[in-house]
């Protein structure tokens, strides 16, 4: 069972549907050319054509297999298999969770004229669109949206057909569901959920013969303005390594936008002050306790294609290592 | 599942310093900070006046929220205004008219 409730999008705000609509289909097209770049370097790093094993035994090959030399000798070199080669990829399989905050911290507070052109909320919609659709023409696996702010819930569940395949329909109804307007910014939740609601599909998948387990890869990628509550950043160190142990990766995007950062009120420069124990004032940057090992700060939407590719890419060779 | 803290930090809220004297100007890269949430008056004058913002020692500030002045810790002036720790609270900092003999019972 799963931990995300799905049938609570009835209590929940909901964003007026022609207006969710206008903004599917506006972001879209906005960011046609982005999502293509995006699709084009992923398909490169997802969908390997060389594998990175070696294996087998054959008569000529890349690599000498150590295990086969004593039999070859005591066989008076007639066991003559020892090569190992490359094997042809297996097909790998992605579950990927767009994690979109919808808390209130995404939208300028204080009503000080902050137009909703400007905020971490648009940005991260506009991501949304643009992630969403260049994994839909990947054809990559299943891609699910989950929202969370003091609570988690899913905009898209993972085993619903792809987003933004033929109607604008189904990518207006996830966009409705975020209004920025939860107030609190629960990261341990929507980790624990996460954690949870990927073993639960790893589960479905291997339960309709998905075939090997193995070549199942897990994804979340978070977009958020990055702003969680420091004394959450320890409670959060376990759950990634937890993630890690069952080779979930997490991605966590921060929405920076430039229009913001540029007076000022990056989250780069943003500071935090304290009182040590004797009262003294401790100011350091918030970045430094941010417990995230695979983050990136996007100002300008054009930045993410080229920086969410060179991270997986990253990441591939380290697992792969 | 989760282990009490011994000393549990407390909740943070990211505010805004904004002020109207050309002296006491902090660079645009200051404005914001993350402070936290039981603060009152006495501990946002400390921060301002330490080195790492103004360097100004001990001057006395008030703080401005909305157009009236703090007189309870930001915790309470969020919840009693239906407010949530996401907000960025905009403060805008005088130099405080409370006489100095009056400050110690604050
Ligand atoms: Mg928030």
């Amino acid at each position: 069972a799963t931990h995300l409730s799905e049938e609570d999008g009835n209590a929940r705000p909901l964003r007026d549907y022609a207006e969710a609509l206008e903004m599917w289909t506006t972001f879209q097209t906005k960011t046609q050319a982005l999502s293509q770049s995006l699709s084009s370097q992923l398909r490169l790093i997802l969908t390997p054509t060389q594998s990175t094993k070696l294996s087998g035994s054959f008569r000529t090959g890349k690599r000498l297999n150590i295990k086969k030399i004593i039999p070859y000798i005591a066989s008076s070199y007639k066991r003559d298999k020892i090569w190992m080669r490359r094997a042809v990829p297996s097909k790998r399989a992605y579950q990927i969770l767009l994690c979109v905050d919808d808390s209130s911290s995404m939208l300028p507070s204080g009503g000080g004229g902050g137009s909703s052109s400007s905020s971490s909320g648009r940005l991260a919609l506009e991501s949304l669109v643009m992630v969403a659709r260049a994994l839909a023409v990947l054809e990559a696996g299943q891609v699910g949206v989950l929202g969370f702010g003091t609570d988690v819930f899913v905009a898209h569940p993972l085993t619903d057909p792809s987003l933004a395949s033929s109607s604008h329909e189904a990518g207006a109804r996830v966009l409705q569901k975020f209004t920025f307007t939860q107030d609190g910014t629960d990261m341990v939740r929507l980790l624990r959920a996460t954690i949870d609601h990927f073993a639960d599909a790893r589960l479905v998948s291997g339960a309709r013969g998905g075939g090997n387990q193995e070549d199942l890869w897990q994804l979340a990628l978070i977009l958020s303005d990055g702003l969680v509550q420091s004394r959450d950043h320890a409670r959060l160190r376990p759950l990634l390594r937890e993630a890690m142990e069952r080779r979930i990766m997490v991605v966590f995007i921060v929405m920076d936008d430039a229009r913001e950062s540029k007076k000022g009120h990056s989250v780069l420069e943003l500071k935090e002050a304290r009182f040590g124990p004797d009262g003294e004032i401790v100011i350091h940057r918030y970045l430094d306790s941010f417990p995230f090992p695979y983050y990136l700060i996007v100002h300008h939407l054009e930045d993410l294609p080229g920086a969410l590719a060179a991270l997986l890419r990253t990441w591939f060779a380290e697992v792969n290592a | 599942m989760d282990q009490p803290m011994a000393d549990a930090p407390a909740a943070q809220v990211k505010v805004t310093f904004t002020t109207t004297e050309a002296d006491l100007q902090l660079p645009e890269s200051k404005r914001q900070l993350l402070v936290p949430a039981d603060i009152r008056r006495y501990g946002l004058s400390r921060i301002l006046n330490s080195e790492s913002m103004l360097d100004t020692g001990s001057i006395p500030f008030d703080f401005l929220v909305n157009g009236s002045f703090l007189r309870t810790s930001l915790e309470d002036y969020l919840t009693s205004n239906g407010l949530s720790l996401e907000t960025n609270l905009s403060l805008q900092y005088v130099r405080s008219l409370i006489p100095p003999v009056y400050e110690a019972s604050f």
